[in-house]
């Protein structure tokens, strides 16, 4: 716990000092596991805020400040799927509907900006996203709380309040989504 | 870009990598200002939403207790106090004089 049990039922009780607390001590966690999910940069504050307003209008309903945590991931997981459904929902702005002047500006912005080391980091994470891309929202939300947020199943139960045994036959039946995936990607790497 | 070993190693891998490469962004200045007002706003709408429920509710059973009492209270026509039949009897009661006269035959009818 980042935080005090006190200082959750405090928050619990209506105080605001404690709720931001609260909210300094978890957020920088949550906008990095937010991020992930959703691997849109610019949308990652507004989801987080989603997430502490949810929390701040139910903390009454958490029965003991030793579930905080799963809690908050809970409404984490919550946001971020919300938004990722939305997003499906909308359009979405590609570069090949960008004017050719627009194209060639955001190639100079990124060209400017972006060292080797991290075009290496942005070049993983497309290709981490696109593999992702070939599993169902749900399942690449669960991956990524395993594999990724480093949760345990037990933390997952508690977050998805479904028994261990569903969740590992769907981490599994994901893994391997993403791993068949993986060789068809590295079989076109090397044919290309 | 992925490591040549085992299915699942090199996917353990990945996923390392790909922690490292999306690390914990920092909040905006203008986070917890943002969020206060984003809670602030809801709590508004929540607040005005509460006070126009508990209008409705109380125009409601003022209009209950309203229509209650309109329908408790006794009627000041008397018809209600007597039913159909009563009435019926009244107006054509088998005591009158036309009714107890003695019979008359009308020898004028034509005879079938």
């Amino acid at each position: 716990m980042l935080v005090e049990f006190e200082t959750v039922r405090r928050a619990q009780q209506g105080d605001s000092a404690a709720f931001n607390e609260i909210v300094l001590a978890y957020r920088k966690r949550t906008l990095g596991t937010i991020g992930r999910l959703i691997a849109r940069t610019e949308d990652v504050e507004d989801v987080a805020q989603e997430v502490f307003l949810r929390l701040y209008f139910s903390l009454d309903q958490l029965r003991t400040p030793e579930v905080f945590e799963p809690w908050l991931y809970r409404l984490t997981v919550n946001a971020a799927y919300d938004y990722l459904r939305k997003q499906r929902r909308r359009p979405e702005f590609r570069m090949s509907d960008l004017s050719e002047q627009q194209v060639m500006m955001a190639d100079a912005v990124a060209g400017s900006k972006a060292d080797h080391d991290e075009q290496q980091k942005k070049k993983l994470r497309e290709t981490v996203d696109s593999l992702l891309g070939t599993i169902s929202e749900a399942d690449r939300v669960l991956l990524l709380m395993k594999e990724v947020e480093g949760l345990s199943l037990r933390e997952l139960e508690k977050i998805y309040r479904v028994k261990e045994n569903a969740l590992k036959v769907r981490l599994f039946r994901a893994r391997q989504r993403v791993l068949k995936a993986c060789g068809a990607a590295e079989r076109q790497n090397q044919n290309g | 870009m992925f490591p040549t070993q085992g299915g699942d190693d090199k996917l353990d891998s990945l996923w390392r990598a790909y922690r490292a490469a999306c690390p914990d962004q920092e909040p905006s200045a203008n986070f917890m200002p943002g969020l206060w007002q984003r809670i602030e706003a809801r709590r508004n709408f929540a607040f005005s939403f509460q006070r126009m429920v508990r209008g409705f509710v109380t125009v409601a059973a003022a209009l209950t207790i309203a229509i209650g009492v309109y329908v408790s209270l006794p009627s000041p026509t008397p018809a209600s106090e007597t039913n159909y039949l009563e009435a019926l009897a009244e107006a054509n009661a088998l005591d009158t004089p036309e009714n107890i006269g003695p019979v008359r035959l009308d020898w004028n009818e034509p005879r079938r």
